[in-house]
This record gives C-alpha cells, structure tokens and sequence, in this order.
C-alpha cells in the first residue's frame, strides 16, 4: 500500500435470536465496493455484491470523510460494544489508519450524554452519511433495496 | 486471509478496533460476492442493472432534485436521481447520482456538463462505475 491509498471499511452488527445479523461494507483502493447484508429476520437471506466505482465516487468518499474531521477523533471514551451492538469504522488515509469501534447508537441523546460528545457525533454523522451514499451507490447500480438499520 | 486489505504498516494507528479487533470470517472476508456481467475487466463505464449511472460532484447544497432533473433532462430521459442531505445540516451533501436508460445518454450528459455551473456552482459529471479495477493492485 503506498501512501496515497485510501481505504474504508464500516461494520454494523449484533448476534440475538435471529443469530448475526449486520450490514458492512468496504471501498478498497482499487475502486472495489463490496457490499454484504445479512438479516435472518423472516429467514431473509444474506446479500453480497461487489462492483467497482470510478475514481471520482472514491474523492467524493474521501471528501466527506476529510470534511468530517473523524481521523483526528479517538474513540478511547466512547462506550465499548456490547450485547446491543457493534459498530466499526476503518479508514486508511494518507499515513494514517484508525479503526474506531463502539455500540450502537440508538439517538442523538445517546451521543450527547456519552463521555466524548463531540467526537462520537462526528462518528454519529458520518456513519450516517457514509451509509447514505454506500445505499445509494448499491440502489442505481443492482436495484436493490438495503434494509435501514 | 483477504491480501488487499490494508495492513498497519508504517501507519499510525489508532483505536479500539486494533486493540480488540472482531473475528472476520462470517464477513466481508467469507463467501462469494454477486457481480453484474461485465464484458471487460478493466477501467471504463460500466452497466447497472437497469441503465447507466453519472456522479455528479459540487452540486450545490440548497439545489433542488428538480433543478437536478431539469438539467439533466436535457440529455436524455432520466430514470433516477439519488441526491442526499447532510444528516447534520440537512443541506445536500454536494452529490448526485443520475442515472439514464442509455449509455448515448449517459455519455452525452458527461460530454457537456462536465465543468458547467449549475446552480452558480462548477459541477463535475463522471460515470459513477468502473467495470474493473480503476488502478493495478499492489502486492
């Protein structure tokens, strides 16, 4: 890997009655987006695609995530995971590499009364907007409808 | 073990997931992803499902999905538009996917709005897909 390779990673999970149950995605420095689904609710089955995007969509995502500010955040004092949930950020950029983990967020007022609010809602937005363009990328190009969790 | 995926290296690292990472392998790391037919392997548009998607870039953050619709329209019949909001602001996030029946369309909606103002804002107009490897993988 040099040091102009970026690459992403986001995870969302938990295992419950209907076992593991998660959403996670990954853009690799290639352009190679893969995409993997599994919710066992009502024996749905898992979804896994991959395709490539150009490389003007992998500098929008480095956009959103250099506007975001999130490599200078830590996630030190942020809650741990735990039976609700797991969520993981991974980020290569530039010399940089985080991969921040914590639970689930249910609510903005989760966030505000962690003991890092300010950089959990960082990460609270940006999962946010990161998912919203991974749904929309994974809609146009397989017509597909990810499950919004 | 998947050899593309980033190791640390030289890099700085930080946080939890170094230090408590989570097994991979019911993940992103096991069982066969589905693709879309491709006829090349390299750089170059690619086919979606249903038609052929544009990103467009710089789009500025009070325009409207029919300001969008309205532009593009002109190169074709649009299919689809995907333009999200800022989920703190709730102002466009600066992106839109437009997606046409055609890659003429497609093609033609790249040829002229590429650079034009929309909105008082530069935008950029570039296929959204690759059907390969934008970049030779490093090992």
């Amino acid at each position: 890997m040099g040091d102009n390779d970026f690459y992403v990673r986001y995870y969302v999970g938990h295992k419950g009655k209907f076992g593991h149950e998660f959403l996670e995605f990954e853009f690799r420095p290639d352009g190679k987006l893969r995409y993997a689904n599994n919710s066992n609710y009502k024996n749905d089955t898992m979804i896994r695609k991959e395709c490539f995007v150009s490389q003007p969509v992998l500098d929008e995502l480095k956009r959103i995530i250099e506007d975001s500010e999130i490599m200078k955040e830590d996630d030190s004092n942020w809650p741990a995971p735990d039976r609700v949930g797991r969520q993981e950020l991974e980020v290569v950029m530039g010399s940089e590499h985080i991969s921040f983990a914590t639970t689930k967020l249910g609510s903005l007022l989760q966030v505000q009364s962690s003991n890092d609010p300010e950089g959990l809602r960082v990460f609270y937005y940006l999962v946010q907007d990161l998912k919203c363009l991974v749904f929309s990328l994974m809609s146009s190009h397989f017509k597909i409808s990810p499950i919004q969790r | 073990m998947d050899v593309d995926r980033p190791r640390g290296g030289a890099r700085k690292q930080k946080g939890r997931g170094f230090r408590e990472p989570m097994e991979l392998e019911d993940r992103l790391q096991a069982g066969q992803f589905e693709a879309l037919p491709s006829d090349k392997s390299g750089p170059g548009p690619a086919k979606s499902v249903e038609g052929w998607v544009v990103l467009v870039t710089g789009v500025h953050e009070e325009a409207q999905e029919e300001d969008v619709h309205d532009t593009f329209a002109e190169y074709g019949d649009v299919k689809n538009i995907y333009m999200n909001l800022d989920r703190r602001t709730g102002f466009v996030k600066g992106y839109a996917l437009v997606e046409y029946g055609s890659k003429g369309e497609a093609q033609a909606a790249i040829d002229d709005m590429e650079g034009k103002e929309l909105l008082t804002q530069i935008v950029h107009v570039t296929w959204a897909f690759s059907s390969g490897p934008i970049r030779r993988a490093r090992r």
